[in-house]
């Protein structure tokens, strides 16, 4: 699971047009700043003879083994996760490694998807090399290039059918909420929950499918959340309310020394349509969070398999030169009282890996599992 | 005798030529299918078809015309709706930068450590992010093809995204303005 979410991240960074960098550059990092942000906010103190380790040159090391969450951002580097997807250019698909397959997840509106490839497939050959034997590197490096170029890829979806096509690499604005249509059932796919830019997306999203077809009030929504790996906690609380009555109670943050903060749902939509959420071990953090507050309130059904199992939310800190340290500074508990991290959510409903993957097998599935008994 | 063979031949194959046909498009009728028609009024009820076939091929051709005049109507509206956002993100983003500054200057007079000051900058700054994220979305989707689903879902997303920014904007000014008196 670590190998899936690493790579996720690398090759979003490779793919991306504006990326993160994790390491630190050398001289000119303040160490000492360092070192008492984490002394004094960090979720868990960490030992003084650790802080002391840390060093310029091996920084990202040094912090991951403090807080494996822990991140440090030189400021030119740095891009505010509260943006959301920046303009992407490329094949206009992530990458996501997943036992011994490499799965491409195509964006709506990006290269792979008016190449005519609209759902995952595992990628077989890379201009009519096989990516067996390939480093992940290595794979990333064939499949980036100018805009305009061209690159064949053979892949195979998830219902095992083998084929090739031709990408022209460009540019694209992925969308916020996107709205896939398998059988003419409408899923909504978060990949990301952006600060103040989701959930509005998400009831626009709702909106327009309501203005385009008749739908009824009463028919289930079916929120996609296998590839979201996180993003802001609170978009994803203010999302959780909007399925939710005013009161009711969505998280409790837990902060150094057992402080405790609980959220409840403020008035807003009160969305009353059934509710399905897709869920898997790409499904991380924020995302996770969401599906265990709906759970717990009884207010979805949850298909799929057990989440990553990251319960803890970070924060950032601007240090004086500019640069940025990211640390965990609490953790979430559910309304349960349960705390994801090492554990993930199960699903009210699981599904085999190969369902998973396929959306139009799943979907089927997921909608029989609110009339299931 | 050799002329009236001939024509004979020539009758005969006109002839078969009507027969062979059981059309009752009358550009496909023999000399004979014609000769029968004129009798029969069968050649009227052909005409009839050819020009009712022919008021359906207009209509259907009007509504085309309708139906690529109505996408029109709908792209130019979008067009108009996705210039008027750009306008109002344009005015926001120059609101936020206001506002900024303002913040900016309550850092300054205030004590730097004041909790609130510092939470109204943290999301001040967060905002004009998503404010300049907005900005470039819309740029890009004038810049696209207008009028596909995908470009108008994109549009409502975006639209609502900037009504929500803005109700963020009005609440960190209020912030502000109780924060400055």
């Amino acid at each position: 699971m670590t190998r899936q979410r690493t790579s996720g991240n690398l090759t979003l960074a490779l793919l991306a047009a504006c990326t993160f960098a994790g390491r630190a550059q050398g001289a000119g990092v303040p160490l000492d700043e360092i070192r008492q942000v984490l002394r004094e906010q960090a979720l868990r103190a960490p030992a003084e003879s650790v802080l002391q380790d840390l060093d310029a040159a091996n920084l990202a090391s040094g912090l991951q083994a403090i807080d494996p969450a822990a991140r440090y951002f030189p400021r030119a580097l740095y891009r505010s996760p509260n943006r959301g997807r920046d303009s992407m250019s490329g094949i206009g698909a992530e990458l996501l490694p997943s036992g011994d397959d490499l799965w491409l997840l195509p964006f709506l509106g990006g290269a792979a998807a008016a190449a005519g490839l609209t759902e995952r497939a595992r990628l077989r050959t890379i201009d009519g090399r096989s990516v067996a034997g390939l480093s992940l590197d290595e794979i990333a490096q064939r499949l980036r290039g100018p805009e305009g170029t061209r690159v064949v890829l053979g892949v195979e979806d998830a219902a095992g059918d083998t084929w090739r096509l031709t990408i022209q690499r460009r540019s694209f604005h992925p969308l916020d909420v996107e709205l896939v249509q398998p059988g003419g059932q409408p899923v909504l796919r978060v990949r990301e929950f952006a600060a103040g830019l989701t959930r509005p997306a998400l009831l626009a999203t709702l909106d327009f499918i309501a203005e385009g077809a008749s739908r009824s009030k009463h028919q289930s929504i079916i929120l996609d959340l296998r590839d979201a790996t996180g993003g802001d906690l609170f978009e994803a609380l203010d999302i959780a309310a909007l399925f939710l009555p005013e009161g009711a109670p969505l998280a409790t943050l837990v902060a150094r020394g057992g402080v405790t903060q609980t959220i409840r749902a403020p008035a807003g939509a009160d969305l009353e349509q059934p509710l399905i959420l897709l869920i898997g071990p790409g499904t991380a953090s924020a995302a996770e969070i969401l599906a265990g507050i709906l759970r717990d309130h009884g207010r979805a059904r949850l298909v799929g398999q057990t989440t990553y199992g990251k319960c803890d939310s970070q924060t950032e800190v601007r240090l004086s030169d500019g640069s940025v340290l990211r640390f965990t500074n609490r953790a979430v508990r559910l309304p349960s009282g349960e705390h994801c991290s090492g554990v993930g959510i199960v699903p009210d409903l699981a599904v085999d890996t190969a369902t998973l993957n396929d959306l139009s097998r799943l979907v089927p599935r997921a909608s029989g599992a609110l009339v299931a008994p | 005798m050799k002329p009236s063979m001939g024509w004979s031949m020539a009758l005969i194959a006109l002839w078969l030529g009507g027969c062979a046909s059981v059309s009752t498009d009358p550009r496909a009728g023999g000399l004979a299918g014609g000769i029968k028609g004129l009798s029969t009024g069968a050649y009227d009820a052909r005409i009839q078809e050819r020009e009712d076939r022919l008021a359906v091929l207009r209509q259907v051709q009007a509504e085309l015309e309708t139906e690529r005049g109505d996408l029109e109507t709908t792209k130019a509206k979008r067009k108009q709706q996705v210039a008027a956002e750009r306008a109002r993100v344009r005015r926001m983003n120059r609101d936020i930068a206001a506002l900024n500054q303002r913040v900016n200057s309550l850092s300054a007079a205030a004590n730097r450590n004041d909790q609130r000051v510092q939470t109204l900058r943290i999301r001040v700054a967060q905002l004009q992010n998503q404010s300049a994220r907005l900005q470039s979305d819309l740029d890009a989707l004038e810049g696209s093809g207008i009028g596909d689903s995908e470009a108008d879902l994109r549009r409502a997303q975006l639209e609502q995204q900037r009504a929500s920014l803005q109700a963020e904007y009005d609440l960190l000014n209020r912030m502000a303005l109780d924060l400055a008196r």
